[in-house]
């Protein structure tokens, strides 16, 4: 498992796959902003202002992400970013389920479908992608290397 | 390498900095214009743009209220049918938003073009009635009122509900 983890193709088709999910997420957003401002007001957590802001923020935060993680610029540190967001993710949506609000993910604009425990576990797989990726000590076809390779 | 090294490294703080640096500008650029109507008042209703949707509204209980003794507009329910079967207001239309979603688009014959159309949905936080909207607005509709109030506020105000004589836009 451990040679599986570490071996460099496996690892760059990993950056591909989940750097490639998260930057077709946020084109869906970035192309109808206001579409994903009601997508995060329907999750009834914060207001207006809050809602518009973080609809306008948050899928430039994934595009960028995805890119570097593709690229290999900041490796370690998109993957940190891309993990972050997916537990980030994660909680929204059980917490939502909780309180018994029935509204679509948002994920992917136009697209997105229901936020339930089927997207939890979809969002539980892409977090151990990205787990493997912030973890592993691969260093190979990155735009810029990590300082100390293991 | 420990998610514990991984944290406490300089240069993945770094990176994560550069990270929301380069997104916070790249949006602030790309949206500058979204922000400035955004900080001028506009979207503070809901998040519908005039451009998107000319001519889409939304109206007061008072409002509503002066519409339907008007007789002027046609009130739309976009609720499910069985809610609108339990009691609407008297003399709307049902069309259920599921339905149109469903490809039942034969319920758009019911809608005339050349009136106000008062659209309506549960009150509260529903969604439909504003999606209505603006699918009617996609379909060229041109004078939309969504009454964002809903069916909680009339009932709330002992307005008449269905099964009352007197019917709007006849």
């Amino acid at each position: 498992m451990k040679n599986l983890v570490n071996n460099k193709l496996i690892l760059l088709l990993l950056r591909i796959v989940v750097g490639g999910i998260f930057i077709l997420a946020a084109v869906t957003k970035i192309a109808d902003p206001l579409s994903f401002a009601r997508d995060v007001k329907n999750y009834r957590l914060v207001g207006q202002t809050l809602s518009f802001f973080t609809a306008i923020t948050l899928p430039w935060i994934e595009l960028v992400a995805g890119v570097f993680l593709i690229a290999g610029f900041f490796p370690r540190s998109s993957a940190l970013v891309v993990s972050g967001l997916l537990v980030f993710f994660i909680l929204l949506v059980t917490v939502t389920i909780i309180r018994g609000i029935d509204v679509t993910c948002g994920c992917f604009g136009t697209f997105s479908r229901k936020a339930d425990l089927w997207l939890i576990f979809e969002d539980t797989v892409w977090l151990v992608m990205a787990m493997v990726l912030l973890l592993s000590p691969g260093n190979d076809f990155c735009l810029l290397k990590r300082s100390r390779k293991q | 390498m420990p998610l514990k090294r991984i944290l406490t490294e300089r240069e993945t703080w770094r990176g994560v900095l550069v990270i929301l640096g380069l997104s916070f500008m790249l949006s602030a650029v790309v949206n500058f214009g979204l922000i400035k109507r955004f900080m001028a008042g506009e979207f503070r209703q809901a998040f519908v743009s005039p451009d998107r949707h000319p001519g889409l509204v939304f109206v007061s209980l008072a409002e509503t209220e002066d519409l339907w003794h008007s007789g002027l507009a046609v009130f739309i329910d976009s609720r499910a049918a069985a809610d609108f079967a339990r009691g609407h207001i008297p003399g709307a239309i049902s069309v259920p938003l599921e339905e149109i979603k469903r490809g039942n688009l034969s319920l758009l014959e019911k809608i005339p073009r050349d009136r106000p159309l008062v659209i309506y949905c549960e009150g509260g936080d529903c969604q439909t009635s504003l999606l209505l909207a603006e699918f009617l607005s996609e379909q060229g509709y041109r004078d939309l009122r969504v009454f964002s109030g809903g069916w909680t506020e009339w009932t709330g105000t002992g307005m008449p509900v269905s099964g009352e004589d007197e019917k709007p836009g006849k």
